[in-house]
């Protein structure tokens, strides 16, 4: 096995490991907190006798190191129990939220990496100049911001007073748009691609418009730390020799910017990136509240409100693991990438 | 002022660190916007009950949506009016005015917005220091006890703190006041109970002649659950910063030296290992006021705080009259983002000053 696979192999268990922390922690968290499920579920005036048979069905009388093996086990088998309210299974619901809260992180992704990045790199390459400090300037707002005060204001600013944006809400998927493109060949229908197109820039359309806002709402505050890592990054890199000898060898200012520095400047800055993917799921739960955006966020504030533990243990596990996992690939990608860290 | 401000606190400190400091405060203009803003932001505070012109939970529905001044509001008014012995319903829009006795305007009750924000201060800087207190203690011991015995210790307690990383700190925050309720402590006002704001406003006026009203709120509304939840949320990073630097003090020839003259570990951590790692925790401390500050708005913002006096809350109350009123939300959010960009500035000056070499930055909510 090869150094990098060594690494792989040891950086995975040790994710195994945090992801079995996290589920345990949650499994702890719902002993520790005031009130018995049984409260929730049985209506006020239930005998002893029915609450023991709830409390049974749930398996609450048997020893917390059985219900934490059946826990995990089920959990192993994807399986996350049922809400207190609804009776309906957590997993299922807690996934059909994923893709809503996952499409507005890469939005915001996308539009923190389109704009940060070339903000950095023509702030460090004109140092001192109008563009700079304008760069500068919008950096150090963006990191002082509260996301929903700007979520807010962008809403009665673009939305309310020029009403070019909804409000909020979230008619439509990503997923269910490009479906208008995928569904139309299918067998049923036949191959011959009679392509609908018209409803797919219709349906991507009411898509961007709504994304748009919430996507700015939780892209700002990763645009102005990017654009901070990049121009720092960059005046560093473009003080070292290997910049020097470039451009004494004749080549291009351009290539040398972008092919030698600027690479070497997005190393550390995926590290950075990945590091505040938690935040930016955090981000996501407030965004979503400030434009009725269904995804998990909404989902989880709806389940502390309405005290349903299933439905609480089960996000809260989706979004930890998720963060673990997303973790371990960003540590792989950043050996990859530079491969000195592991001598 | 300030700069004699700045020598008293700074007196205790080593020279050198003191010399840095002031070339620092000296050179950089930014820094002396920064630490102005936060000496004004703590002044408000902590004087709040003098500074307020009104009483913040003071209800006025006659006054409710008045602009701030500069700007004015239509509102369109339905009137009855008895005509020749008929009731006729007349329609108008009526010009708003804004009016010097409420400068940032009213909120959708009629209570005065400047005395809102006034008040926010106090919640959010005691929230930020007291959720920073509470993670320092619990993040620095934890910190320094893993790198100091490095090994097992420090792999077990990493473990624990990478567990602790895997929540987003909004969304963990969120779940634990939520599961263990919103209590809140209401601490009386000392300025308020001893009758000193009340004898200090009866001799000063407002401007336009109005008298100064005098009842001001004789209890502050401490937010108990939300200061324990963002110290808990938030000690994780105080531990990776401590350890990092128990790391490199360990092997520094005194500790050494300590340890070969029969030290007990808990005297050389509290005596060597601690005082030489307290420098970058200070200043991870100020950037996590800003965090937690930050933190505390959301969750006013979303509704788990336990108390109805922050500028978090009062965003969250402007949504519902974001299509008339902008100002009741835009004028905290304003207040917020001064405040953290003060903390920021403050935050830069001493990481330039003192050059802790940890990177970062207070804000991400």
């Amino acid at each position: 096995m090869g150094s990098f696979g060594r690494f792989l192999l040891k950086r995975s268990l040790q994710g195994v490991v945090v992801i079995l922390g996290v589920i345990s922690v949650l499994f702890v968290l719902r002993y520790v907190t005031p009130g018995s499920p049984v409260d929730f579920i049985a209506p006020l005036d239930a005998s002893d006798a029915t609450r023991r048979r709830i409390a049974e069905s749930l398996g609450l009388n048997q020893p917390l190191y059985v219900q934490y093996g059946d826990y995990i086990v089920s959990l192993l088998q994807g399986e996350m129990g049922y809400s207190y309210r609804s009776r309906t299974a957590v997993a299922p619901r807690v996934f059909a939220k994923l893709p809503a809260t996952l499409e507005l992180a890469v939005a915001a992704t996308v539009v923190a990496v389109i704009l940060s990045i070339p903000l950095g790199v023509i702030s460090a390459t004109r140092r001192h100049t109008g563009p700079d400090y304008a760069a500068t300037v919008f950096s150090f707002l963006g990191i002082s911001t509260p996301n929903f005060w700007l979520g807010v204001m962008l809403v009665i600013l673009f939305a309310v007073q020029f009403g070019a944006f909804p409000t909020s809400g979230r008619p439509v998927g990503l997923l269910d748009a490009l479906g208008h493109l995928v569904v139309i060949a299918g067998p049923e229908r036949g191959w011959a691609l009679p392509l609908n197109v018209g409803s797919f820039v219709a349906a991507m359309q009411n898509w961007l418009l709504h994304v748009t806002l919430p996507a700015i709402t939780l892209g700002t505050y990763f645009t102005a730390l990017i654009t901070r890592l990049t121009r720092s990054g960059m005046l560093d890199e473009l003080g070292r020799g290997y910049v020097q000898a470039a451009r004494a060898k004749g080549l291009p200012t351009t290539l040398v910017r972008y092919r030698h520095a600027l690479r070497n400047t997005l190393i550390p800055v995926i590290t950075v990136v990945g590091l505040q993917l938690g935040t930016l799921i955090g981000g996501a739960v407030i965004t979503e509240a400030v434009f009725d955006w269904p995804g998990l966020g909404s989902l989880i504030i709806d389940a502390i409100n309405n005290r349903d533990w299933p439905l609480i243990q089960g996000s809260l596990v989706v979004i930890g693991a998720g963060f673990v996992v997303v973790n371990v690939v960003v540590d792989a990608l950043y050996v990859r990438l530079n491969p000195r860290v592991l001598e | 002022m300030i700069r004699r401000l700045l020598d008293a606190v700074t007196g205790r400190l080593s020279p050198r660190t003191v010399q840095n400091l002031r070339s620092e405060f000296d050179t950089s203009p930014l820094t002396k916007v920064g630490v102005g803003i936060l000496v004004v932001v703590l002044v408000t505070a902590v004087f709040a009950p003098l500074l307020a012109p009104w009483n913040p939970e003071a209800q006025n529905l006659d006054r409710s949506q008045q602009p701030p001044l500069g700007f004015t509001r239509a509102e369109n008014q339905t009137t009855q009016e008895t005509v020749d012995g008929e009731v006729q319903l007349i329609q108008e829009t009526v010009q708003v005015n804004a009016t010097v006795a409420h400068p940032l305007g009213t909120d959708g009750l009629g209570r005065d917005m400047l005395s809102r924000v006034v008040y926010g201060a106090r919640t959010s800087l005691v929230v930020g220091v007291l959720g920073t207190l509470l993670a320092m203690l619990v993040g620095v011991p934890v910190g320094l006890v893993a790198g100091y015995y490095k090994g097992r210790v420090d792999d077990a307690l990493m473990r624990v703190a990478d567990v602790s990383l895997a929540f987003p700190s909004l969304v963990l925050a969120i779940a634990l006041v939520g599961l263990f309720g919103q209590a809140a402590v209401e601490v009386p006002d000392p300025l308020v109970t001893t009758g000193l704001a009340a004898a200090i406003r009866g001799v000063t006026s407002l401007p336009g002649g109005l008298a100064y009203p005098t009842g001001m709120p004789a209890t502050f509304t401490l937010p108990g659950t939300v200061i324990l939840v963002v110290g808990i949320v938030n000690w994780v990073w105080f531990a990776r910063v401590a350890r990092g630097e128990a790391l490199g003090v360990r092997d520094e020839e005194y500790v050494k030296a300590a340890r070969s003259l029969g030290g007990p570990d808990r005297f050389i951590i509290r005596r060597h290992v601690f005082p030489n790692s307290i420098t970058p925790v200070l200043v991870l401390a100020t950037i996590q006021i800003a965090a937690i500050v930050l933190l505390e708005s959301a969750l006013s913002f979303l509704g788990f705080s336990g108390t109805t006096l922050s500028w978090g809350f009062d965003i969250a109350q402007g949504r519902q009259y974001q299509t008339t009123s902008w100002w009741i939300a835009a004028m905290p959010g304003l207040a917020i983002v001064l405040t953290v960009i003060g903390i920021n500035l403050v935050g830069d000056w001493l990481r330039d000053a003192l050059d802790p070499g940890i990177e970062g930055e207070g804000g991400g909510v």
